[in-house]
């Protein structure tokens, strides 16, 4: 289970992040939405321990990010927005190279390559060249590597952006169905398609957590209005924050 | 497989893979022979051993051998954000660098003793005459002090290469710290100090090659190399880490 308790974050002298808590259990699929330059990236990227928050701590099953930050990244699965990935390997071997990197055990890799190649349908391009894809079959591949070695916490920037609408069906069915063993936790922008299967909401303005909304308790297109208006003014319609 | 092997075992197959890895190594090779026919014409009827001829012929270049091969290991993976997913992984930051450091390594010892068959395959088939100058001990010797040299240079370059994203620049940076400060600081003496020309003799790490190749080994001499290449490393782990607190 994933804790955030009051993590601020500030870049040079500017608050980018201020008090943000929420937590995440397995099962939950938390969309981290808000326009841009609102601190959905930055906000993944602390927790990914690419940077260091100012004050708060973030736990994962009790492990401090912070205190054990090894342990710690040893529970996450990290795609960036920007999915780089070597060019020069195929996808197999870049595969193995990532699950070898995280320590997995030998007699494990070709189980877990398997698994994963088969869950992100890159069957057909096991031995293909990285820089032969296209951008969605990059995405996929950077997708399947954070799965590799089942991370309890899979942080996901923008996994949506950039592919056409089949792929990202396919994404959604993807990670609907690791949802079970993970809390996934992703960055984005397409509202109407996230709460299709999406199980909560995290609206950020302005470095602010401003909403948290579970997908269950409202009528979508309600929540979807509600979403956008606090995404652009910071607050619901007729209310003061 | 350790991360550091998986590591060191990627690297590696990317040098082979790329001219950035073989083509520098083919130039190395070119202009260590081209040196190598040169002094040895030059000190015909010397007093100086083949060994030492080799050892100052290859020392020059590995600097420049190093700043190219070591320029991409981190300014690519900056360039490209893939530090993000390295940095992800749940290693120590020094095993991400050793795993880089050691792959640069291992193509430099793979150049250099390349360059070994110069003097030893090459001399004797030519002018077998020259066989019974071969001292297999001496030529260790010599192997040893490029050996040293060679994982310092390595290291300043990997070093440098956390620095920069951009990969020329760092390769320049590099070969300027590698050779231009210890000329620059040769050149100074000379203008400034010119009494003290004598302590500071020409070019230290050669005269340490000279040294080893005629048995005169120093213990100074390998712990500096190995000091500096520790602090190399060291500060290049530590950048590493400090990345995580910038954005």
């Amino acid at each position: 289970m994933l804790e955030v308790k009051n993590i601020t974050f500030s870049y040079n002298t500017q608050e980018t992040l201020g008090n943000i808590t929420f937590d995440a259990a397995p099962g939950e699929i938390l969309a981290v939405v808000g326009a841009n330059g609102a601190g959905k990236t930055t906000l993944l990227r602390l927790l990914a321990c690419l940077l260091m928050q100012d004050s708060g701590n973030t736990l994962i099953d009790g492990v401090d990010s912070l205190t054990r930050p090894i342990a710690y990244r040893a529970k996450i699965g990290y795609l960036s927005e920007r999915c780089p990935l070597y060019d020069e390997m195929t996808v197999e071997e870049y595969l193995t190279y990532r699950l070898r990197l995280k320590g997995e055990r030998q007699f494990r890799v070709r189980r877990r390559l398997d698994e994963v190649i088969t869950q992100c349908r890159l069957d057909d391009h096991r031995k293909t060249m990285i820089r032969l894809l296209s951008f969605g079959f990059r995405k996929r591949v950077g997708m399947a590597e954070a799965l590799t070695a089942h991370p309890p916490v899979l942080l996901l920037d923008d996994p949506l952006a950039g592919l056409d609408l089949p792929q990202r069906k396919q994404t959604a069915e993807v990670l609907t169905s690791v949802s079970g063993r993970s809390a996934i936790i992703l960055a984005g922008h397409e509202i109407s398609f996230l709460l299709e299967w999406c199980t909560r909401f995290l609206v950020l303005h302005r470095g602010r957590l401003v909403g948290s909304y579970r997908v269950n308790d409202y009528e979508k297109d309600l929540l979807q209005h509600k979403i956008e208006q606090q995404m652009i003014h910071g607050r619901e319609e007729g209310h003061q924050l | 497989m350790s991360a550091l092997q998986v590591t060191w075992l990627r690297e590696v197959r990317t040098f082979r893979r790329s001219f950035t890895g073989t083509l520098p190594i083919a130039l190395f090779l070119a202009v260590v022979g081209w040196t190598f026919v040169m002094s040895l014409r030059k000190s015909d009827g010397g007093v100086l051993q083949l060994q030492t001829i080799w050892g100052v012929s290859v020392s020059p270049w590995i600097p420049v051998l190093c700043s190219v091969l070591t320029m991409r290991l981190f300014a690519e993976e900056r360039a490209t954000g893939m530090i993000d997913l390295l940095l992800v992984i749940p290693m120590r930051e020094r095993t991400l660098v050793f795993g880089k450091f050691l792959s640069a390594l291992t193509m430099t010892v793979f150049a250099v003793s390349l360059s070994s068959l110069l003097p030893l395959v090459i001399v004797p088939w030519l002018s077998p005459s020259l066989k019974s100058a071969l001292h297999p001990t001496a030529f260790a010797m010599t192997g040893i002090i490029l050996l040293l040299q060679s994982s310092l240079w390595c290291a300043v370059g990997t070093m440098v290469s956390v620095f920069f994203r951009n990969q020329t620049m760092a390769a320049v940076v590099s070969i300027l710290l590698c050779g231009g400060i210890p000329l620059a600081f040769y050149a100074v003496i000379l203008v400034w100090l010119p009494e003290l020309r004598l302590n500071a003799t020409w070019m230290p790490l050669i005269t340490n090659v000279y040294d080893f190749s005629t048995g005169l080994v120093s213990t100074y001499a390998i712990a500096f190399y190995l000091v500096m290449t520790g602090l190399s490393l060291f500060i290049c782990s530590k950048t590493l880490a400090l990345l995580r607190l910038r954005s």
